[in-house]
């Protein structure tokens, strides 16, 4: 029961994560902090679906390495071009 | 000889006790079966460098990506990574149920899976839709190139997605399924959340991150 409540929160959590990333669009917000922020939140949003939806919490270590690894390299790779883009 | 068979029955015991605990900390398995996994990981592959391609290539192209990108429709992508969200966690309560041995209950979770897959695929068809009858194409320039090549690339593992949650749902409805057998349900699950998870770095990257 207590895992099933945690997959309601972290759905939900997902959902208000995303409306915000909306909203800070909708603000017309740039720059590097708008940037970081809407990162920051796309790679949360991606650990709970690796970590929960996908379970991979709990798996050997290569695996749980490989998709978090896509994740981090991805993620950074993405910030960098665009604070390059910014100065 | 009662000390002998003392100590052969402590050392049985240790052994039972070392054995039990090596099984408790040794990691799980990866959820489904393990071919799915390296196509999960070739796909992630793929769209980790769909996705850093245009980011470098916005560098040398701010401000036509900043000014293309306010055409996109922001609500459509919003409900779309709603839908994918959503969806993927009516896969989540899929698999939960089958655990139980819950077929029935099972097999309606995945139907609301497919049912936010199909809402996917109908609003991302509106807004191609939208875009073709303004004349909008792959060469019209160098964002629109990445917009419709990624989303276009995305929507065609939406498909597919799709069509394993469906064999996933004819199999289960066959009985195929149960809480000792449930490998698909996982593996099609896994594929799933895959197709949402690309899609949750997608969504800001093209359609909010100026």
């Amino acid at each position: 029961m207590k895992s099933a409540y945690n997959i309601h929160l972290i759905w939900a959590t997902m959902m208000l994560l995303t409306i915000s990333s909306y909203l800070i669009g909708e603000m017309g917000s740039g720059g590097v902090v708008a940037t970081l922020f809407l990162l920051l939140v796309a790679g949360v949003k991606a650990v709970l679906i690796i970590r929960d939806f996908m379970e991979l919490r709990g798996v050997s270590f290569l695996w749980r390495a490989i998709m978090y690894g896509w994740l981090v390299v991805v993620c950074t790779s993405i910030g960098i071009a665009y604070m390059l883009g910014n100065l | 000889m009662g000390t002998c068979s003392r100590l052969v029955g402590q050392i049985i015991k240790v052994r039972a006790h070392l054995t039990s605990k090596r099984s408790e900390i040794e990691p799980k398995l990866l959820p489904g079966d393990l071919a799915i996994w390296f196509f999960i990981f070739m796909e992630l592959l793929v769209f980790g460098i769909f996705f850093i391609s245009y980011a470098v290539m916005r560098i040398q192209n701010i401000e036509l990506f900043n000014q293309y990108q306010l055409t996109l429709n922001r609500e459509l992508g919003l409900a779309n990574t709603l839908l994918l969200i959503s969806s993927s966690y009516f896969v989540v309560r899929a698999v939960h149920s089958i655990r139980l041995n819950d077929v029935k209950r099972c097999i309606h979770w995945l139907y609301a899976g497919l049912a936010g897959g199909a809402g996917f695929l109908i609003l991302k068809s509106l807004e191609y839709s939208d875009k073709f009858s303004a004349g909008i194409g792959l060469d019209t320039n160098t964002f629109y190139m990445f917009y419709l090549s990624l989303t276009m690339f995305h929507f065609l593992h939406v498909i597919p997605g799709m069509l394993i949650l469906l064999a996933v749902v004819i199999q289960a409805k066959r009985g195929a399924y149960s809480a000792d057998n449930y490998i698909d349900v996982e593996a099609g699950a896994s594929y799933w959340h895959m197709v949402d998870l690309v899609w949750i770095i997608l969504f800001p990257l093209v359609y909010i991150i100026r």
